[in-house]
């Protein structure tokens, strides 16, 4: 895989590490922006709120945690 | 000496040999795990310090904004005036500035209105219609423990007699962390509970009773947070209950913070 893209990379032995480093970064920022901020409320390490399981308590509480 | 020379001359041999698509069917499945590896390790690093970096920032911005709306000419109001039932404080919005001693000198803390997802990752979250600072009830808030600058990393370090200090716009509450004192109505409430998450009787205006519409008369705080540290497990639960209101004014600082 990683050697099928850097085949694939153009200009020359300069050309291929700036290009590798653009795809790296961009990678960990696709990762860091909008993969890892969806899919951290879809798991439970950040339930620090006490919630009833179902039926919602009388106050305005928004309880964001399934 | 037959087997040097073939294998001298394998390399050079452009036609695919037997075997050579397993070969890479294999590295490539190797590679993917490696990656996959790499994305786990870089979202503990997102989790656990990159989340920080926005409370950081949203923090620093909003505690100098709330002292500004508290200044003259400001909007804010007292919130320890405010009715929990009636003001319409928006989610999300500071609502008082939270000082714990027992984390260091200069642990400060805004505290939003709301325990949502997004109120919870700008900092410590009230639970709406619980009671404001300084009132009869309980003033119950949650906050992260792990993530998101973790302002309640350290909440199992919190000793009895500790202090924790509010700062509202023209108030400083200073509560006293403590088992809640014999008063009518009230059930033993320790200073520190470990309890289910579904477990909402720790905010309610009269903590660990059963009935959520009892008549309080201790003005408390509650803080909930996840436990063990990592794990969602169960809640962390820290009561305190005020000792002292003074007005905030020049040169007026609580005691607790003094020195």
């Amino acid at each position: 895989m990683y050697v099928w893209i850097w085949r694939h990379i153009p200009g020359g032995l300069p050309g291929k590490l700036i290009g590798s480093l653009v795809l790296f970064l961009g990678a960990c920022a696709l990762l860091l922006f909008i993969v890892f901020p969806r899919i951290q409320d879809k798991l439970p390490f950040n339930d620090v709120t006490i919630d009833r399981p179902s039926h919602s308590s009388s106050s305005p509480s928004p309880s964001p945690h399934p | 000496m037959s087997g040097m020379s073939t294998t001298a001359q394998a390399p050079a041999t452009a036609i695919p040999m037997r075997g050579d698509g397993w070969r890479m069917v294999v590295r490539g499945f190797g590679q993917v795990l490696i990656t996959l590896g790499i994305v786990i390790l870089l979202f503990v690093v997102y989790e656990l310090w990159v989340t920080g970096l926005y409370t950081q920032h949203w923090q620093s911005a909003h505690y100098n904004q709330l002292q500004r709306s508290w200044g003259p000419g400001g909007h804010s109001i007292e919130i320890s005036k405010a009715d929990p039932h009636l003001a319409h404080i928006p989610l999300g919005s500071g609502i008082a500035v939270l000082y714990i001693p027992r984390f260091g000198k200069g642990y400060h803390m805004v505290i939003v209105e709301g325990t949502g997802t997004s109120d919870l990752e700008k900092g410590p979250g009230h639970y709406p219609g619980t009671a404001f600072p300084g009132q009869v009830g309980n003033f119950a808030v949650a906050g992260h423990r792990t993530t998101y600058l973790h302002p309640f990393y350290n909440l199992n370090a919190i000793k009895r007699g500790d202090a924790i200090v509010l700062e509202t716009k023209t108030m400083w509450f200073t509560y006293r962390v403590e088992d809640a004192p014999a008063a009518k109505g009230y059930p033993h409430v320790p200073y520190q509970e470990i309890v289910n998450p579904t477990d909402v009787a720790v905010a309610y205006p009269v903590p660990d009773q059963s009935d959520p519409n009892a008549k309080a008369s201790l003005k408390m705080l509650t803080f909930t947070t996840c436990n063990p540290r990592y794990s969602a497990a169960q809640r962390l639960v820290v009561h305190a209950v005020l000792a002292q209101a003074l007005p905030r004014g020049r040169g007026v600082i609580p005691p607790a913070l003094a020195g």
